[in-house]
């Protein structure tokens, strides 16, 4: 069963196209990775997901429910992390999180337990605007997780972290299906980081989605295409400039 | 919780550490300051003018206290959105189950009692100049007649100030950026200040009308200043919604 579905998703800003008649399947329980080079629009269709932009064309369904008519109802069952972290600089992060969990009216030991789950438990006090990037994201990413929401939009959650963070929170977002029975949508412009994590990838250029399946498809579907099978970064980097020159946009 | 107190909750732990009340109070002193000083200086010139003492301190007072007063809301309205804006703390929100509607009006009941506090401060030093410089015979008495008179001037006030509170926080509410919007608060002040004061329709734009003080005013004009201002207050108010959803659509 897929818990996200979109039906020729497109978005248009006056003669730009950031996603164009996308077609997405997410299986329910799994870690979707969406991986495309910047400006692909990943983060177009996630705050179409979220109700932050407006789509031109298509529809889509989450968790049976379509948006416009049932915005509110697919935010109750979102965590989200868009672009970069969002936060109250006056607060501190607790108190931030309480300010998300008082809105979803969760119990106090949830901002907590975020706080363990992202590693943040000792910088709890500390006010948000002088958390160094790292722990910027790191609040953004316990913003999502707070509650443990059936479904989890994360665009780019590993940018600004130092190695050791990515392992950690990629670790992290590899376990969350099986720990909390949620899915999740993540968005990388690394495929060698989403193969880390993601069951199934959809890869995104110039707002078209050119593959979509299971990383085992990917490289039958290379092999048959004679794109490079060795490395998936290379596949991933062939795939990509094939449909650059297709679209006569090589430079 | 009803959705209305949680709102103004949320927006009461949002604002933490940005001085909001302490602005206000620190304003409210000022501009209560103002009389006070004004009547020590010019007690015997004051105690020979015609009128009630609420009518005295009034015409001699109000119009600097208005003008206070509406510098401090502009700050405050800019404040209450600053925190919003600066760390893009409202993309988190519009992102979270809420109206956004809820939002603005629940930061439109914060800015209601901090400018309510104000007012009391600046009346209670009106009837400290009344009692002290003017009436000293009434306040051995018990007399309370002017005091209540000047009860009635600030009801009356605040009342014709509410407009001004409510599309400074709209305003407020566009301008991701915070020096804009002090920018177009001020113009609108005094442009409020030049318009001729012996127009009625001149009068009921939202920055004039908290010139506007009872005593000498007729009764019937009274009740157009009432209907007008709380006909002003809910106009406003239905454009921030119908602007809400023009930016969702738009977005």
């Amino acid at each position: 069963m897929n818990i996200i579905e979109t039906k020729n998703l497109t978005k248009t800003y006056a003669d730009f196209t950031a996603v164009s008649h996308l077609n997405l399947h997410v299986p329910k329980g799994s870690v979707y990775g969406f991986v495309g080079p910047h400006g692909a629009g990943k983060s177009t269709t996630m705050k179409m997901f979220l109700g932050l932009t407006r789509p031109t064309d298509g529809t889509f369904v989450i968790d049976r429910k379509s948006y416009p008519h049932n915005r509110v109802k697919i935010l109750k069952e979102i965590g989200s992390f868009i672009e970069s972290p969002a936060f109250y600089g006056n607060l501190t992060g607790e108190e931030n999180l309480d300010i998300i969990r008082r809105i979803l009216g969760l119990p106090k030991s949830s901002v907590s337990d975020a706080l363990e789950l992202v590693g943040l438990t000792q910088y709890r006090k500390r006010l948000a605007k002088k958390y160094s990037l790292g722990m910027k994201q790191r609040l953004g990413l316990a913003g999502a997780l707070i509650g443990r929401p059936p479904i989890l939009i994360l665009d780019e959650p590993t940018n600004g972290l130092d190695p050791v963070g990515i392992h950690e929170i990629r670790t992290l977002i590899r376990s969350l299906p099986e720990q909390f029975d949620c899915t999740v949508f993540v968005s990388s412009h690394l495929l060698s980081e989403i193969e880390l994590m993601a069951d199934n990838i959809g890869i995104l250029n110039h707002g078209r989605l050119l593959f979509e399946g299971t990383l085992e498809d990917l490289k039958e579907k290379a092999a048959v295409q004679g794109y490079p099978t060795d490395n998936l970064e290379d596949t991933f980097l062939a795939l990509i400039e094939d449909d650059n020159i297709r679209r006569g946009e090589k430079r | 919780m009803s959705f209305k107190k949680m709102n103004f909750l949320l927006e009461w732990k949002k604002i933490k550490r940005t001085g909001f009340f302490a602005a206000f109070l620190a304003g409210g002193i000022l501009a209560g300051a103002f009389p006070v000083i004004n009547t020590a200086v010019r007690t015997e010139m004051f105690i020979s003018s015609p009128g009630s003492p609420a009518a005295i301190l009034m015409s001699a007072n109000y119009q600097t206290m208005a003008m206070l007063s509406l510098l401090l809301l502009t700050a405050g309205a800019c404040i209450l959105y600053h925190i919003e804006y600066a760390d893009n703390g409202i993309q988190k929100m519009q992102s979270l189950p809420i109206r956004e509607s809820g939002l603005f009006f629940g930061k439109f009941f914060l800015l209601l009692p901090a400018f309510f506090l104000m007012f009391c401060i600046q009346c209670a030093a009106m009837i400290f100049c009344g009692l002290h410089w003017l009436d000293p015979a009434a306040a051995s008495e018990g007399e309370l007649f002017h005091c209540l008179e000047l009860v009635r001037c600030f009801g009356f006030a605040f009342l014709l100030t509410l407009p001004a509170a409510l599309l400074l926080l709209f305003l407020s509410s566009l301008c991701r950026n915070m020096w804009i919007m002090l920018g177009i608060g001020i113009l609108g002040i005094f442009l409020g200040t030049m318009l001729p004061s012996d127009s009625f329709a001149a009068s009921l734009f939202p920055f004039a009308m908290p010139f506007q003080t009872l005593p000498g005013m007729e009764e019937d004009l009274v009740i157009r200043y009432i209907i007008a201002a709380v006909s002003e207050t809910a106009f406003i108010g239905i454009i921030e919604i119908i602007c809400i959803r023009i930016r969702r659509l738009f977005a």
